[in-house]
This record gives C-alpha cells, sequence and structure tokens, in this order.
C-alpha cells in the first residue's frame, strides 16, 4: 500500500499549491498525529481543517472555501469527511464506504462543491491519492464518478506537484454496468 | 468524430457516454469546445442522462465568461468518440452549423426589424447623396512634354500647349528641365477635373502640335 499523504507533508503541498513563500513549522500532536502549526507568537493551530483554512485564508484565495453560503457549508462538509472518515478509516470496508459515498454525491457535479474548485477538492484528492493508486481497473471503473472527478483534479495546474500520476485507462471495460 | 445528431435522443446519449470519465469536451478546464457543444444543445438533456445533464449544468455556470473561455471552436465533428459522426442539423435544415463565420456576419439571424432598419438608412443615404453637390474631384498632374530637337523653339512649344483650353483645365506653372545634348523639356503643371479632363485627352491634344512635340509623358498625377 502507498504510504498515506499526511498532516505536514500534506499541509506543505497545500502551501506550495497557493503560492504560499513557505518557512511554517509543522509538527504533530497525539496518537493520531493531529498536525499542528507552530508560530512565533501565540498558541498556535492545531488540525488540518484550522490549519488548511488559515492558509487559504493567508494566500487571500478566498474563494477555495467557496463563494455562496451553500457553498461553504459545502466544503465544511467535506473538509469534515475527510478528516473524520478519510482519515479515520483503513479497512477495506471503510474505503469501499467512502467511494461509494463520493461516486453518488458527483454524480451530477465536476468538482465537490458543485461548480467551483475547493479546497475541498484539494484535501480530498490528498487524502484519497494513496487509495485511488492502489485501486484496480475495474474498481476505477466502478467508481467512474470519483475517478473522472480525481483525473481531473490531479490534472488541475499545481495540485498533483511530485504526487505519482493515477492512471485512468481511456476506454471502458464493462460499458454495460451503469 | 462526433456525436451523431445532438438534437436527438440518441445524440444526447452518445454524449453522456462520452462524458461518463470526463469533466470537459476537451482536456481538464473548460473551453471553446465546450461552448461549441453546449450550443449545440437545445435544451437542459434529460435527467437520466446525468453525465451529460452535469456537463450541460456546469458549463452554464460558465455562460458569462463563456467568450474568454481558451481555445479555438472547431466543427461539432471534431470532437466526441472517434467512431460516431456528427450529424447534428443535417437533417433539420440547411443552416451549416459546421461552418465558423469569422466575420460574424450572420445573415440568417438578422432579424426582421434590423432588416428594415437598415433599408431604411441605405435609403436615406442615397437621397442624402443625390441631393448633395458631388464634391468635385480633381487631380493636379505634372506633364513632361519632349521637342523634337535643340532647336525646336521652347518658348513657341509652352505657347502652344498653353493654347489647350478645356472646361476643368487650368495651366499651372511650368519649367524647362535640361535632357542632354542642349535639349530641354517642358514640365507643365496643371490642375484638372477628373470629370471632365482626362489625360488621354490632353496627350492627344499636345501630341497634335506636330511641329515641336515629339512626345508626351505623365510625370506625376496627384488627386487633390
Amino acid at each position: 500500500m502507498a504510504a498515506a499523504v499526511r498532516g505536514a507533508e500534506e499541509l506543505e503541498l497545500l502551501e506550495r499549491l497557493l503560492g504560499l513563500p513557505g518557512g511554517n513549522k509543522y509538527g504533530v500532536q497525539g496518537e493520531r498525529k493531529v498536525p499542528v502549526l507552530q508560530s512565533n507568537n501565540g498558541p498556535g493551530l492545531t488540525g488540518l481543517m484550522t490549519i488548511a483554512a488559515h492558509l487559504v485564508r493567508q494566500a487571500r484565495k478566498e474563494q477555495l472555501l467557496g463563494s455562496s453560503a451553500e457553498e461553504k457549508a459545502v466544503v465544511q462538509q467535506w473538509l469534515e469527511y475527510r478528516v473524520t472518515r478519510v482519515n479515520g478509516g483503513s479497512s477495506k470496508e471503510d474505503t469501499r464506504t467512502i467511494l461509494k459515498d463520493l461516486n453518488v454525491h458527483l454524480e451530477d457535479k465536476v468538482y465537490l462543491a458543485g461548480n467551483i474548485f475547493t479546497l475541498a477538492d484539494i484535501l480530498m484528492y490528498y487524502g484519497l491519492h494513496h487509495i485511488m493508486v492502489d485501486l484496480t481497473v475495474q474498481e476505477k471503473e466502478k467508481y467512474l464518478n470519483v475517478s473522472r472527478w480525481f483525473n481531473h483534479i490531479q490534472h488541475y495546474p499545481g495540485v498533483r506537484q511530485h504526487l505519482s500520476d493515477v492512471v485512468f485507462i481511456k476506454n471502458r471495460l464493462y460499458t454495460n454496468a451503469h | 468524430m462526433g456525436f451523431g445528431d445532438l438534437k436527438s435522443a440518441a445524440g444526447l446519449r452518445v454524449l453522456n457516454d462520452f462524458l461518463a470519465d470526463k469533466s470537459y469536451i476537451e482536456g481538464y478546464v473548460p473551453s471553446q469546445a465546450d461552448i461549441a457543444v453546449f450550443e449545440a444543445i437545445a435544451a437542459p438533456p434529460p435527467a437520466d442522462l446525468f453525465h451529460a445533464l452535469r456537463w450541460y449544468n456546469h458549463i452554464k455556470s460558465y455562460e458569462k465568461q463563456k467568450a474568454s473561455l481558451p481555445g479555438v471552436k472547431k466543427a461539432l465533428g471534431k470532437y466526441g468518440p472517434a467512431d460516431v459522426e456528427d450529424t447534428t442539423g443535417a437533417a433539420t435544415d440547411s443552416k451549416d452549423d459546421d461552418d465558423i463565420d469569422l466575420f460574424g456576419s450572420d445573415d440568417e439571424e438578422e432579424s426582421e426589424e434590423a432588416k428594415k432598419l437598415r433599408e431604411e438608412r441605405l435609403a436615406q443615404y442615397e437621397s442624402k447623396k443625390s441631393k448633395k453637390p458631388a464634391v468635385i474631384a480633381k487631380s493636379s498632374i505634372l506633364l513632361d512634354v519632349k521637342p523634337w530637337d535643340d532647336e525646336t523653339d521652347m518658348a513657341k512649344l509652352e505657347e502652344c500647349v498653353r493654347s489647350i483650353q478645356a472646361d476643368g483645365l487650368v495651366w499651372g506653372s511650368s519649367k524647362l528641365v535640361p535632357v542632354g545634348y542642349g535639349i530641354k523639356k517642358l514640365q507643365i503643371q496643371c490642375v484638372v477635373e477628373d470629370d471632365k479632363v482626362g489625360t488621354d485627352m490632353l496627350e492627344e491634344r499636345i501630341t497634335a502640335f506636330e511641329d515641336y512635340v515629339q512626345s508626351m509623358d505623365v510625370a506625376a498625377f496627384n488627386k487633390i
């Protein structure tokens, strides 16, 4: 199984994607390795969502958190899902549930929050990368909507960086499955 | 390539299958390819073709920026699965939607009102033109008149040339320019009204003084 992109590494990827100068120091805390942003003045920030949202604001790319109230809520919901479900689960059963959830959600959407690219897409991509790498061709096709979304996000400028390019075959094998 | 007839259910199904694993018609960003296909579809695809519908709604969200999307619109036959032909519009009417209208002059879409307005303007323009005294087009011509030999009396030659009178012809200054071997040519300026005097007529009249003039050229011709 490929190593999961976790904590500090993920936040550094996000920093680069946002075009921030970097230089932030990250640490991890506790048994579940919750990321912490250390700062010189004050207590610092704890938790992936908190730090990510902070970085987005720092880069003045608030649109990544959603524009309308509804979008903001959806972004929040998927970030929460990312932290609690994707990070929490590791069994095959959990993975299947996550992919199924996403597949249903993405059926009528291009991005997680609908028509705009948001922080939810970025973090979900980083969170799912190690799962997608290990999927078989059949599974990728079974979760077709996830595959399409994933392939789209990994081609979004600046997102993939050093992560491996997950290959999706162009011709479907089981065209009658849907 | 193509989607068949995009205005039919079968064509939309091809589009739906095509978009199942793609977010856009081409590449990973919205482009003119999407707009081209989007505009070929009359109404949102039905709900059971959810891939096509998802795409349709997504492209619709770009409607305001559609002119600024990257890429160049191509014929519908350039998009879509390789094994399907484009037949959109082939059966319905003769509108050749495959053509890219480079000049944006789409006569078919000119509404009745616009047409009427245009005709009115044309008529107005015509009547104005006929009433207004036409601007008299004039030209300034510089003529070179060459004598037979060095013994030709240039003063007499100039007098002959200046003796030519015609409506709309005014002679101007003149000078003698040496050509060589003691021969000089007469360079003379005149202003003519284009409608009344032509260079052919001038040439004919000047060369008529056979005793003095060997030939005549137009050295310069300027519209005033």
